[in-house]
Formats: structure tokens, sequence, C-alpha cells
């Protein structure tokens, strides 16, 4: 197998992993008996990237956060994403072609542009998930937001699509 | 799977985004919005990209016919791909073939040209190489088009001819042209002698010397230029030995075909007329010619030929006088002897190439005891033996190939031996 392969595998390995562990900063480390069914969840999917396996340790890590954390908004809910997100897009590289396919230079770095392109939608969740805290909760604020943003990406994305295009 | 389909990227995005935004919203918990927020990012961004155009994708190399050792390389052409950003190509994995990247799997962004499969074939006959699976991707790699089959090319692996030179004449040159010195006077460039002038004679053969000398007229003889008749028998009854192709260890057809390339290259480069027959599976066989294209004829035979058993029958060769027959065998046939010492009887120059690669061994069938075949193997390779000693025994030459000048030192013996009288059996 070649290095890029196994480089991206050990991410798909290890960014569900991280993800699951950032609660601990945050004082709600997870059971034994969470961290290694995820880590064979992550082992599986690493080995089988292109299978339903990979998100699979997703959502396990999801629901976690959503019964571990309740209300907060810590900052390590920061790395948890960017490491779903490296696992995620190091699982879709890796699901290219063959293992035995290597992947050139170009495509991995277009990919960590497009990697840290989407992350910058977290930081700006987390502002506003921190200023939105504790505020009375209006009805559909976060269907809102969410939808807001969708439309946002996607009326930017056009529009630089549309830019490339042109030129 | 012709046709666009969502990756499993595409969907992983969509569940965890859309599942994310669920338990953020059912649970009251923000955190979970902002692990969510790139996937939602992701999928949306995606979906934009989704493909509206069907790619039409077509293969092809660059070459029909290669020398084993040689390469070529697969070329990839997209139409319609528009939509297309990443492609994807994998390789089968043929016989005695290499590709470059290895394994032939090489994927590549679009925008830097669709990459390319450089094959090499390591082994002589008839391949069906290009082969292979190819995926494409829309940006953000949401949808996927195919994997889809591409079907292989078919491909002549002519046999490297192995470096073979021979500066010996051939025994018994008969033809008009040529450059193998004959027994007949001629207006060839070789001296043969200085006789007195007669009529008919051309002046510019006068050796004025000896004429000044003598008192008389004498003119310079010079022996003729005449191509010969070269038979290459090929014996393709079996396959003895482990093939690694070009560069590794030879097989017994390795060694034969090789052999017979190199010789027929140097024979129709001298002029000479070359034929060839098969006896094997396929019973191939090219009448006498000369010429490039003749060669190429040579080559295309040698390369297609297949081995198995003849089945019953005699062997009918159709030699004429005249002739050399050039036996490349392992000699392992009883059939091959035979012919071999038949027409060593009957007065035809008849060399033996012996092709059997020293550390061949026998390929033990399932539910052989090897140890029963190993002792049949050496029974065999005593019978071999005896048979050599019996054809050296009637004059027939034998020789190991070995590449450049195998054949020098008999085929001068063979030339001295034709120039005696003698008596053959018809």
């Amino acid at each position: 197998m070649p290095r890029s392969q196994v480089v991206l595998r050990a991410v798909v390995l290890l960014g569900p992993v991280v993800a699951l562990l950032m609660t601990g900063p945050a004082g709600h480390w997870p059971p034994w008996w969470l961290v290694l069914p995820l880590t064979g969840l992550a082992a599986l999917g690493a080995v089988a990237p292109d299978s339903p396996v990979v998100a699979g340790a997703g959502l396990l890590v999801l629901v976690w956060w959503t019964v571990s954390l309740g209300n907060g908004v810590p900052v390590s809910v920061l790395v948890a994403a960017a490491a779903l997100l490296a696992g995620h897009v190091a699982a879709l590289l890796a699901a290219y072609g063959p293992r035995e396919m290597a992947l050139e230079r170009a495509t991995v770095l277009l990919w960590v542009r497009r990697g840290a392109l989407v992350l910058l939608a977290v930081p700006g969740a987390w502002l506003v998930a921190r200023v939105l805290r504790g505020q009375p909760e209006q009805p559909g604020i976060w269907v809102l937001a969410v939808a807001a943003a969708c439309v946002a990406t996607v009326v930017g994305t056009a529009a630089v699509e549309v830019r490339r295009a042109e030129s | 799977m012709n046709g666009w389909h969502a990756t499993a990227a595409l969907g992983r995005a969509l569940v965890l985004g859309a599942v994310g935004l669920a338990l953020a919203l059912v649970a009251g918990d923000p955190a979970v919005v902002v692990l969510a927020a790139p996937f939602v990012v992701l999928a949306a961004v995606t979906l934009v990209h989704r493909p509206t155009r069907r790619p039409r994708i077509d293969s092809r190399l660059d070459h029909v016919a290669l020398r084993e050792g040689h390469g070529t390389t697969s070329r990839l052409t997209l139409d319609g791909a528009e939509d297309v950003e990443f492609v994807t190509r994998s390789a089968g994995q043929p016989p005695y073939v290499v590709q470059r990247p290895d394994g032939g799997r090489v994927g590549g962004l679009v925008s830097r040209g669709v990459p390319v499969v450089e094959i090499g074939p390591r082994r002589w006959g008839r391949r069906m190489l290009g082969e292979e699976n190819v995926a494409l991707y829309t940006p953000w790699a949401g949808f996927r088009f195919g994997p889809v089959e591409r079907g292989g090319q078919p491909v002549r692996v002519l046999p490297a001819t192995a470096p073979y030179d021979s500066r010996a004449e051939v025994p018994q040159p008969l033809g008009l042209v040529g450059r193998n010195r004959s027994r007949r006077t001629g207006s060839g460039t070789e001296l043969a002698g200085i006789r007195p002038f007669q009529a008919g004679d051309r002046l510019r053969r006068v050796n004025w010397r000896v004429s000044l000398r003598t008192g008389n007229l004498h003119v310079v003889t010079t022996r003729a230029e005449e191509d010969t008749g070269v038979l290459l028998l090929v014996d393709a009854l079996a396959d003895h030995g482990v093939s690694g192709g070009v560069g590794g260890p030879a097989s017994s057809m390795d060694l034969t075909v090789r052999a017979a390339a190199a010789i027929a290259e140097h024979h129709v480069r001298a002029g000479d007329r070359v034929a060839l027959r098969v006896v094997g599976r396929g019973r191939e066989q090219v009448g006498y010619g000369a010429g490039a294209r003749h060669l190429r004829r040579l080559q295309d035979r040698l390369a297609d030929l297949r081995v198995g058993d003849v089945g019953d029958g005699t062997l009918q060769l159709g030699v004429t006088g005249g002739a050399v027959v050039v036996v490349l065998s392992p000699m392992l046939a009883e059939s091959i002897g035979t012919v071999a010492a038949g027409l060593t009887r009957r007065g035809v120059a008849v060399l033996v190439v012996d092709t059997l690669p020293p550390d061949a061994e026998p390929a033990v069938a399932e539910g052989v005891d090897p140890v029963l075949a190993g002792l049949a193997w050496r029974m065999r390779r005593v019978e071999r033996s005896v048979v050599l000693d019996r054809l050296a025994t009637l004059g027939c030459p034998v020789v190991a190939w070995r590449g450049p000048g195998t054949l020098d030192d008999v085929m001068r013996r063979l030339a001295r031996r034709a120039q005696l009288p003698r008596v053959v059996s018809r």
C-alpha cells in the first residue's frame, strides 16, 4: 500500500477517536466501553473507507457529544469538529480508488484547501452558539440559522464557479 | 455500473449534517451544531455540483505490436467531461505484463491532464493489454460515474531478438543472390583462380600481370555469391521450465522462440530465404521468402504459436535439397529426434539447437507423487541424452543456444562437409 494511502487511513482511524476524546477536557471523558467500539468502527472504516461504517463512527461521536455535554459549548468542540472533518475528507480521498493507488500531491493539496475552507464554518457556528447560550430560545432559531448558512454557502460556491467558468 | 451515483462521502455528509442538526434541536445541545456545521456545508456544496451530462469514455494504446520488453502507453479520452474533476483508472493484471504506476492503478485531477498508464509486456505471444476499470468523480466527490469496464486491445508481442550474429557461411547455397560463397564460379568477389582466356570472357577480368608473364591472356575467376534456404523447425509440443519474461528465467519455449527469431533475422538480413515450420498445436508455417516484410511475417507467426501436442501422424516437412534445417527443440519428443535423424540420413544439412534450460524441472500435476515425477523426469533426460548421442553419431550436430556465435563452428563444419562427396539414402 502506498504511503499516501497509509497516512489517509490513519487519519480515518484517528479522526473519530480524537473527536470523541475531546469531551474529556470539558470534564466528560468517554468510558472505555465506548472508546473501544468506536476505535473498532474507525478501524473498519480505515480498511473500507467507502463503506457506511465511517458514517457510523461519526454518528457515535455526535451521540456521545449530545449525551455528555448538554448545554455546554467548550473550546474543545472546535478540535473535535476539525478531527471529524479530517476523518471524513481522508476517507473520501482514500475511497477515490483501490488501496494500491497512490494519491498525487495536487489532489491532496486541493482537498486540504477545501477542508480549510469548510472548516471556516466551525468557529462561526461556535461563536453563534456561545452568544446564544443562555438566551431565551426563539422557536426555529437553529433551523433558520442553518438554512441561512446553507443558502449563503450555495450562493457563494455558485458565484465562485461562475467566475471560474468565465475566466 | 454506468451512470452517475452518489458517493459514500456525499451520503456521509448528508447523514452527519442532518442527524447532527436533529440531535441539536431535540436535545438543545449547541455543541453538536458546531460538529455538524462543516458537514452541512459540505453536503450543500456537493449537491450544487450535481452532474448534468453523461460523459463518454474511450481508451486506446499507442501501439498494436510490440517487442517483449518494450512498452506502450494506454491513453484515456473523455468526451462531455465538463462535470468531471477526478479520474481513477484501475488496470487488470494480465500475466507477463508490467505496468506503471505500479499495478496500473492511477488517479488524478482532469485539470492536470488525464493520467496515463504505461504498459510493458515481458513475454512474447498475443496479449490483451489495456483492460481496466474507469471511475469519474464530480467536483467535491459527491457523484461517481462507473466504474466502467474498458475492454483491452489485442497486441502481438514479438519475441526479443537475442543478440545473434554469425560469420560462418551456410553449407549449401543454391540460390541466385545473397552473400554466401558458392562452390560455382560466377561474378562474385572471392577469388577462385586464374585460367587462360576463353571466348566470352570479359576484358575487365583479364589479369595483365599473369598474361604478360606467360605470353597468353589469362583471366581471374571468382566464386558466385548466392543465397540459401534455411528452414527453421520449431518444436512447440511442450513448454519446459519456468518463464519469468524477458530478463528473467527462460523456459524452453522462450529459448526456442527467441533463438528462432534471432536466426531468422540474421539470415534474412544476409539475403537468405528463410522458412518456418512449427510442430505444435497451431501448426504454424511460413514458406520460403526474403526481405523485411517476410521477416516480420516470421516474427508474427512465432508470436502467435500455440504450444501443445500435434496429435498422431508423421511429420512431413517438405525439405528440398540445398536447404539447411535448423531444429530448435528441447529434444524431449521422440518425433523431433526421428525427423532430425531422417533428414540427416537423406543428406540434408541439419543442425539441432538444444533449447532445454539446464535447470528445467517437470511440472508435477496435482495428485502425482513428486518423487515418482522426479524419477520419470530423470529417465526422460537419460533417454534424451541417448537421442542426442545418436544424432551426433549420424553427423547431426547438436548445440545449446548461447546467443552470438552459437552456430558458427557447426555451420563451418557443415559447409566443409558439404563439399565432400558422399553417399546418401533416399
